[in-house]
């Protein structure tokens, strides 16, 4: 989707940045500090968090701090729904994203038998 | 209903989605299609209790979480095997494997009841996650309601494409009406289809989705602005929370 959306706005991505903690903004505005907050609230260890929210607030404010913990909250669902039922991709992502996983690496995630 | 509440919050939290964590709440505590609200409360107690349970953090740490000899530290009088399901999918859902679901289906829990299961821990998860990132105690787990379970399986559901049975749409009836909000296409992708063994536990699922991320039908509008931050920044988000979590779909 993150691709998609790059093409539809015709703004240059590196998706690097979503598998690669050092791959920084990835082009997008305020990537970095998005990152770190999605990774400081999934590791959970306290001062990190609490540095990035207040970085995140005072950069993009309150209204884009509830939607990209929003975010965090979705996919922290999603990801374990998919997960946990054994869903695989849908032959057609399956084809039209071959490349671009195994660019970034992304089949290494598949669970084994 | 005032199971919840962000006024706590230094951020103001968008009425609809303080509206959808809260009817999530609701869900929790009344009766599911397979467990009573006592069950589904105790896999919500058990999804929080999973972060402190030692056993959980060594199988985490370890190359081969399977190997790792062990009990979990239970928080609630759950069965040993479905203690066993919420923990590693709270903790380690990156590694799940078929065999390991099929150890839980050996273990007696039926698939339907599997399923619900799963939906309970990824509410549990969704609504932790987002106070943990605001900066929010967790909410109180509500009381249980009473109500009996209505063990409704979908009689079209079909095996094969996941390890869980599932629900095409051309197979739904009209008792399956409540994942109108779950199936927005005519090929609804597969982690819309994924809990569809259990049609109210989808549709709760993804009556958080449509807040928390994007409302379906403004989910291919991949170049409009619906939220305080731009489509892209919301995916880099997503991505990077499925890299970190170690999923591949």
């Amino acid at each position: 989707m993150l691709r998609a959306s790059a093409r539809a706005t015709g703004d240059a991505v590196d998706l690097n940045a979503i598998v690669d903690e050092e791959a920084g903004d990835g082009g997008i505005p305020h990537g970095s500090l998005l990152k770190a907050f999605a990774e400081a609230t999934l590791a959970d260890d306290g001062t990190p968090l609490t540095d990035v929210r207040k970085r995140l607030r005072n950069a993009l404010g309150d209204a884009a701090l509830v939607d990209a913990a929003a975010v965090i909250a979705n996919y922290s669902a999603l990801d374990r729904v998919a997960d946990a039922t054994g869903i695989p991709l849908e032959p057609a992502k399956e084809a039209g994203t071959a490349d671009l996983r195994a660019e970034l690496g992304i089949d290494a995630f598949r669970g084994s038998p | 209903m005032g199971l919840l509440s962000y006024d706590a919050a230094d951020v103001v939290v968008r009425e609809d989605l303080a509206a959808a964590h809260e009817r999530a709440w609701l869900r929790l505590a009344r009766a599911g299609t397979w467990f009573r609200a006592e069950r589904r409360l105790a896999i919500a107690a058990e999804t929080r209790a999973a972060r402190d349970c030692a056993y959980c953090a060594e199988c985490k740490a370890a190359l081969s979480p399977y190997a790792v000899e062990g009990s979990h530290r239970a928080a609630t009088d759950l069965p040993e095997n479905l203690v066993e399901v919420v923990h590693r999918v709270a903790t380690d859902p990156g590694r799940l494997t078929h065999a390991w679901f099929e150890r839980a289906r050996q273990s007696g829990i039926g698939d339907a009841e599997f399923v619900e299961t799963v939906g309970v821990t990824a509410t549990t998860i969704a609504v932790d996650m987002f106070c943990r990132a605001i900066g929010v105690a967790p909410h109180p787990l509500p009381e249980p309601e009473p109500g009996e379970p209505s063990r409704a399986r979908p009689a079209g559901a079909k095996s094969g494409t996941a390890w869980v049975p599932m629900l095409a749409p051309e197979d739904r009836t009209a008792a399956e009406a409540c994942l109108d909000n779950v199936y927005v296409s005519p090929d609804p992708t597969f982690v819309r289809r994924a809990l569809s063994l259990v049609p109210r536990e989808a549709s709760g699922l993804f009556d958080m989705v449509d807040a928390q991320y994007l409302p379906g039908r403004l989910i291919a509008d991949v170049a409009g602005r619906h939220r305080a931050i731009d489509r892209a920044q919301m995916e880099l988000i997503a991505g990077r929370v499925s890299a970190v979590n170690g999923c591949f779909y």
